[in-house]
């Protein structure tokens, strides 16, 4: 386990790794059934949702509960858009931006508020925006909801309707992973850390809190309208369900799940989200909301970095297995490289830095 | 003018149902510095506990005082068993762990009872007074009542007592709370306790008017959550205050602001946030909380 680990970190193995998952992606759906393929989607559009959740609350530490909110946003100007015969580059854009320009402005009044004040700000947008979505019924088709489609497979590829959705969802979703890895590493992303260790320390050091938590805000909005994008891609169709309160509330636990302040996290916030109703309703579709909830509780109780931090925490529990009979004194090798005895920070530690190597 | 008056008191009635569940948020956020979503949901819970004393003959009233013991217990474990784990840890886990407590709770209740109404026996009669030209029910009038002497109460708890001085401690610096020998962590079991046994007291309030399913308070945690962020965390008063007010305010707006009507009055609540927190941060009766370096 230790040796597989440590030469993964080498570059060549990396490039290597990176070349084979990526050669994995681009043939997988023209091997893989329908269904295998949407429910790859559907990860894909979930995990850039909360690859922008990540950015807000996992890597600047500002309670965000309305994610959903701008996918809806998205997913409805995606709609229109593609109803009202625009071309779709001008769509994917219009629907970023959107919500890119309404995150910005809900970003400026919440973000001069302290912790828990934000959180209520922000649970106030997918409770707001339900009965809106209804009211608007002009642009939303009310209760009824809005279908468009426009990632049928066009007649030159030659391929199915699933796999073209597939190889949009790949590229959005990859350029959206690529952008916000570049983010988190560079100057902003050492802003958004200090903001969320400390706002004071951050003041003084020259970095404006209250302009770091708008521009996370933003971004995080903007993942959102292209994951609202995305959505409608893989689904055709949206109605106010699509941005319930409830969602919103299974994203920040994906997010969470995943991993806090961890870009693959995200990737497995996706798919938690995805395939945890799944199973659950596999299970005995009675007991959904009890195996929901014990499985969330348990893989937190069990990991509280995330499932990000599985691979280290199992890496923990054999070292120590391995290193107690021939040192016999395990406690003094095991703090040595660990000098964070609490679990959740260790597992975020241990993220970054594998992010950065 | 009648109009008016039956809205204002009408609102006064719901809102002292969120007023109940704010107040057991507050409880245990002073105790914990948590904010628990499951509030609701174990209130929920511990209504069903007494529905089912009720069933087996027990008197209403001794029913709801079974239902208050052992929803004392559930809180203290829930707190000794599951979120403790989180206490210190990241805020962000510790919400998401009080979310998936309120699907499990949820849950648990739906697999147990069903999701079709039940009727729940109510504490007072159903009769109705004339006040100023407007009908008020006695069962309104004493949940009401019942609401603000439990706020009182708490307010004198946590100002004039050793165990709210000590539950304050803890909440505010568990480290230096312990280093002068507070039991750290039976003071946060007490705290949870309390707070479920408020919920308890909300739900079996309520649950006449409402019925009992297993999201009777979904709608009322939100409400009530928005009564705490207006009112302020720290304040049982303020958040009373303010869920009297939501109350009151949504009913006016949905009657007379056509734009808005019944379905976005829930709107309303938060769009006064908006607008109340950029004024003063720190909630209309909270203390400003000073962060040092």
């Amino acid at each position: 386990m230790g040796t597989v680990s440590s030469a993964l970190r080498t570059r060549p193995a990396r490039i290597a790794l990176t070349a084979v998952v990526a050669i994995a992606l681009i043939v997988a759906p023209l091997v893989l059934p329908a269904f295998a393929n949407q429910t790859l989607v559907r990860i894909g559009v979930y995990a850039v949702a909360v690859l922008g959740l990540n950015i807000v609350m996992g890597y600047t530490g500002q309670v965000n509960l309305g994610q959903i909110f701008f996918v809806g946003l998205g997913a409805y100007v995606t709609a229109y858009g593609v109803n009202h015969g625009w071309s779709i580059i001008v769509v994917f854009a219009a629907a970023c931006v959107s919500a890119g320009i309404v995150g910005l402005l809900v970003a400026l009044a919440a973000a001069r508020l302290g912790g828990l004040a934000i959180a209520m700000v922000t649970i106030a947008l997918p409770i707001v925006g339900v009965p809106l979505a209804k009211r608007l019924s002009e642009f939303t088709g009310g209760s009824q909801g809005i279908s468009a489609r426009f990632s049928d497979a066009p007649e030159w590829s030659g391929l199915y309707n699933d796999q073209w959705q597939f190889y949009i969802v790949l590229v959005v979703t990859a350029a959206a992973f690529l952008l916000a890895r570049s983010l988190v590493r560079g100057k902003y992303g050492r802003a958004f850390a200090v903001v969320r260790e400390n706002e004071a320390v951050a003041a003084s050091m020259g970095v404006s809190p209250y302009r770091t938590k708008v521009l996370a805000f933003t971004i995080a909005s903007i993942f959102g309208g292209a994951s609202g994008f995305l959505y409608l891609a893989a689904v055709q169709y949206t109605s106010p369900e699509t941005l319930s309160f409830g969602h919103s509330i299974s994203l920040v636990a994906a997010m969470v799940i995943g991993g806090a302040g961890s870009i693959a996290g995200s990737l497995l916030g996706g798919a938690y989200y995805v395939f945890v109703p799944q199973l659950t309703n596999a299970i005995d579709p009675n007991f959904t909301a009890v195996s929901q909830g014990a499985i969330l509780l348990a893989v937190l109780f069990l990991l509280p970095g995330g499932l990000v931090s599985l691979p280290r925490v199992i890496r923990r529990l054999s070292r120590r297995r391995t290193a107690r009979p021939r040192s016999g004194n395990p406690p003094q090798t095991a703090p040595a490289q660990h000098p964070v005895p609490d679990a959740a920070r260790e597992g975020h530690e241990n993220t970054e830095r594998q992010d950065r190597s | 003018m009648g109009t008016f008056i039956q809205l204002v008191v009408d609102g006064l009635s719901t809102g002292s149902i969120y007023a109940a569940l704010a107040l057991a948020i507050v409880l245990v956020n002073q105790a914990t510095g948590l904010i628990n979503f499951a509030q609701g949901g174990m209130a929920v819970l511990s209504s069903y506990i007494a529905y089912v004393f009720v069933q087996l003959g027990l008197p209403l009233i001794v029913a709801i005082f079974v239902a208050v013991v052992l929803s004392f217990l559930i809180g203290a474990l829930v707190e000794r068993l599951l979120v403790r784990r989180f206490e210190r840890g990241d805020p962000d886990t510790a919400v998401v762990v009080t979310i998936g407590l309120l699907t499990l709770v949820t849950g648990i209740c739906a697999v147990l009872w069903g999701y079709n109404n039940l009727g729940f026996p109510s504490l007072f009669p159903l009769t109705s007074v004339q006040i100023l030209g407007a009908v008020v029910s006695v069962r309104a009038l004493a949940t009401t009542v019942t609401i603000v002497v439990i706020m009182v109460v708490l307010q004198v708890l946590f100002l004039r007592t050793k165990l709210g001085l000590a539950l304050r401690a803890v909440a505010d610096n568990p480290g230096s709370a312990a280093f002068s020998g507070l039991p750290v962590g039976r003071l946060l079991m007490v705290g949870w306790g309390l707070a479920a046994t408020l919920g308890a007291i909300a739900g079996v309030l309520v649950a006449p008017q409402l019925t009992l399913t297993p999201g009777m308070l979904d709608t009322a945690l939100v409400y009530a959550l928005a009564a705490v962020i207006l009112g302020g965390l720290s304040s049982p008063i303020g958040c009373v205050v303010a869920a009297s007010a939501i109350g009151v305010l949504e009913n006016l707006v949905a009657v007379y602001v056509p734009f808005i009507g019944h379905d976005l009055k829930i709107a309303v609540p938060f769009v006064l946030i908006f607008v109340i927190l950029i004024v003063r941060p720190q909630g209309l009766f909270g203390r400003k909380v000073v962060v040092r370096v």
